[in-house]
């Protein structure tokens, strides 16, 4: 992260925008011209693949290139999307995010090559179904760089599929399972119309428990509202009041930073964390105002790796104070805020 | 992914198209766009055609997804072609080149285009002569000067592509513009006392002016591309008499046809492109560089932009490489931008770059329109683009695709 914001600053300083650019082109959003990515997660049998399916069929689905990953037997799912979108790709056997990590980078380039020459139709988005057992933090590092594909797609949202019949107990017995809500965006609950309300108010419960911060939507007959798939919200400041809650290790918080931070400061207790603690960081998730840098700084953290932060034309809402979304395991919030604290002291 | 590429659909990143208009049949653009705006609040995008019987089109884009012709009009002999033309104000510069030296009329209409409805013919620069084919571009901003690739009666050649050099006309008053100024690459002229420049092997196409771009940041300096010579910044600060204080070329070893400089002032950098002037890529590569130009005295290429693979375009049909791109012309009705560029490469359509890391310049977009009907080479040839202050692109086809209207989404 420090070294690429020196490598770009230094460009700015040689040759200088008209609006600095230390941390490239202000972009309008956070993904900026990158093609944005969905990756679909959740448990076996979740209803995933009706979701995805109900999706592609609608018109805010049109141009989308699915991924779809098996796991042991006969691609069941692939079966039933295949038709559905515009492109299709199975990957073969093995779960996602151990074996088929480089096949997804090796499709996914395929992918933008062709379509950059018209051999396959021009993508609006892709998304990614993952398989139930896999765990999606693999699948984003592969984004997090701005090397690979990480240059050219983007991870807009990370839906996760929890079903309300069963969703509480699940995630109670199934640390993968907790693993995809902690790392969610947005939390879809599934067969609402098959729960009653108290296995409902459980699940939320459970999700409430592990990740505060995520959305909450409910598919009713397999029916989403189409906002649901839309980009996912960047943290609001508000959350702090939240506070951390914990699920078996697995904690939640946020940090304000209201005043604009200096840079090397802050990229140094970033790079501090994810030097000592970067197998229990999640994700980070943050809007930063940074000293001498016109708009906020996104900036994406995902386990060790941090992603080139991307700066943002204008603030998105009023709300133009500073924070950074942790999810960890075992990460206490007031030695975390330490970090940052001492390092900006300085 | 063995499919064949389809050239029956667009195919897009990061582009919208918000309306396709065929210009009534007459769909074939040449490399003169530009918009006025009407004092009843109308905004209209002139257009210049690439090849007779018409002269140049408006078109009304006040309402981008709803463009409507308001005007076309026709070349007086089928042999001419005007292919350039700006705005300045209400009034319009058209650019008249002939097929053969010795043709007529050759050189600069002016139009008052205040009703864009009927344009009044209001003065002629007549730059036609023996050794003249007339003017192929030319550059109009400040309301009072043209700079323009024009030959002229007093100009002979020593060889036949040489014939354009670059002039400085006077359009203060309308009725009667004058030249006030003129350079040309030493050697080119009969009478010089240097040597004419070096050929280039293969197929040869002149050392001549193409672009002559001038912006108000820089009124004393003029950047101008001169085909097989390469690319000349001068000192025009005396009209009179430009002088040279930069130059850069690539060629050889590569094939000549500079054709468009434009400098971002801001940065110290320069946008340079070539022209692809032969089918099948045969010309490859045709690049759009990237120049260090904080010593204006020593340009220094940096980069060029990322191609999609020649082996993808160049057997579509038509020309496939670089050509325009968006020129941040100083007028108020066009985008400006120092970090992105806007081109155009024929069969693959407009492209989009942000140069923010002017090393590593990365590709942003592309819109490449389906091939359109009747189309003689088989594919679209997109051949020149321009983004007005509201960020809407439009961009046109060398033959009967007509105008392409574009939303950027990046």
């Amino acid at each position: 992260m420090s070294s690429r914001w020196t490598s770009e600053a230094l460009t700015d300083r040689l040759f200088p925008a008209a609006r600095p650019a230390p941390f490239g082109r202000a972009q309008k959003r956070p993904r900026g011209a990158r093609v944005p990515v969905i990756v679909v997660t959740g448990f076996l049998g979740a209803g995933k693949t009706t979701l995805v399916k109900r999706f592609l069929a609608s018109p805010e689905g049109a141009g989308t290139a699915v991924i779809v990953n098996e796991f042991g037997e006969i691609g069941i799912d692939d079966a039933l999307l295949r038709g559905a979108a515009d492109r299709t790709v199975l990957l073969g056997n093995g779960c996602l995010c151990c074996a088929a990590r480089s096949d997804l980078e090796t499709t996914l380039q395929e992918l933008l090559a062709d379509a950059r020459i018209g051999r396959v139709p021009s993508m609006a988005r892709v998304l990614i179904e993952t398989s139930g057992l896999a765990d999606p933090l693999p699948i984003l590092q592969s984004f997090v760089s701005d090397r690979g594909i990480g240059r050219e797609m983007a991870v807009d949202l990370v839906l996760a599929v929890v079903d309300a019949v069963d969703g509480a107990a699940m995630l109670a017995a199934a640390p993968e399972a907790r693993r995809q809500i902690a790392v969610a965006d947005r939390v879809v609950i599934s067969k609402r119309d098959l729960a009653d309300t108290d296995a409902e108010n459980a699940v939320r419960a459970a999700i409430a428990a592990i990740n505060p911060h995520a959305g909450i939507v409910v598919a009713e007959g397999g029916e989403l509202p189409a906002s649901a798939w839309a980009a996912s919200e960047l943290p609001r400041s508000d959350f702090v009041a939240s506070g951390a809650r914990h699920s078996e290790g697995v904690s939640s918080f946020v940090l304000p930073f209201p005043r604009p931070v200096a840079w090397p400061a802050f990229a140094q207790a970033i790079d501090t964390l994810v030097a000592l603690r970067g197998e229990d960081v999640l994700r980070m998730k943050g809007l930063i105002a940074v000293e001498g840098v016109t708009g906020p700084l996104v900036v994406q953290v995902v386990r060790h790796l941090v992603h080139p932060p991307v700066e943002l034309v204008d603030w998105p809402d009023g709300d133009r104070a500073g924070r950074l979304v942790v999810i960890g395991r075992g990460l206490e919030r007031d030695r975390v805020a330490r970090v940052f604290d001492a390092l900006l002291a300085l | 992914m063995t499919a064949m590429p389809r050239t029956d659909v667009p195919v897009a990143r990061n582009f919208k198209l918000l309306s396709h208009h065929e210009l009534d049949g007459f769909g074939g653009i040449g490399e003169g766009m530009s918009i006025s705006l009407t004092k009843d609040g109308r905004r209209i995008l002139w257009l210049a055609h690439e090849s007779a019987p018409k002269n140049f089109t408006g078109v009304d884009v006040t309402d981008p997804k709803n463009p409507k012709m308001v005007v076309q009009t026709a070349l007086p002999q089928p042999y001419m072609r005007s292919n350039s033309l700006e705005v300045s104000g209400d009034i319009m510069a058209v650019a008249y080149q002939c097929k053969e030296k010795g043709q007529t009329p050759a050189g600069m209409e002016l139009f008052d285009i205040s009703v864009p409805e009927t344009p009044k013919s209001i003065g002629f620069f007549d730059a036609s002569g023996p050794h003249s084919r007339g003017v192929h571009q030319l550059w109009f901003c400040d309301g009072e000067y043209v700079h323009m690739a024009a030959g002229a009666p007093d100009f002979e050649s020593h060889y036949k592509g040489d014939d354009q050099f670059y002039r400085i006309i006077d359009v203060r008053n309308p009725s009667k513009p004058e030249e006030v100024g003129r350079w040309w690459m030493p050697g080119t002229r009969v009478g010089d006392s240097v040597p004419p420049p070096e050929r280039l092997p293969g197929k040869f196409h002149g050392c001549r002016a193409h672009n002559t771009n001038v912006y108000p940041e820089r009124p004393d300096r003029a950047y101008v591309c001169y085909v097989d010579g390469g690319m000349f910044i001068l000192d025009i600060s005396d009209k009179a008499n430009p002088k040279q204080v930069g130059h850069w070329s690539n060629s050889p070893p590569y094939n000549g046809f500079m054709h468009t400089a434009v400098p971002l002032f801001d940065r110290g950098l320069m946008i340079v492109t070539d022209e692809s002037t032969s089918d099948a890529a045969a010309d490859w590569p045709k690049l759009i560089w990237v120049l260090d130009i904080r010593d204006e005295s020593r340009p220094v290429p940096i980069s060029t932009l990322p191609l999609p693979p020649v082996e993808a375009f160049a057997n579509r049909g038509g020309r496939y490489g670089s050509h325009n791109i968006h020129e941040n012309t100083p007028h108020p009705t066009a985008w400006k931008s120092d970090t992105i560029v806007l081109g155009t490469f024929y069969s693959a359509g407009v492209r989009a770059f942000d140069i923010s890391n002017p090393y590593q310049p990365q590709e942003v977009g592309y819109y490449i329109p389906e091939t359109p009907a009747g189309s003689p080479k088989g594919a679209i040839q997109l051949n020149d683009v321009f983004v007005d202050e509201r960020g809407i692109v439009y961009t046109v086809d060398r033959f009967v695709g007509g105008l392409y209207v574009l939303e950027m989404d990046f």
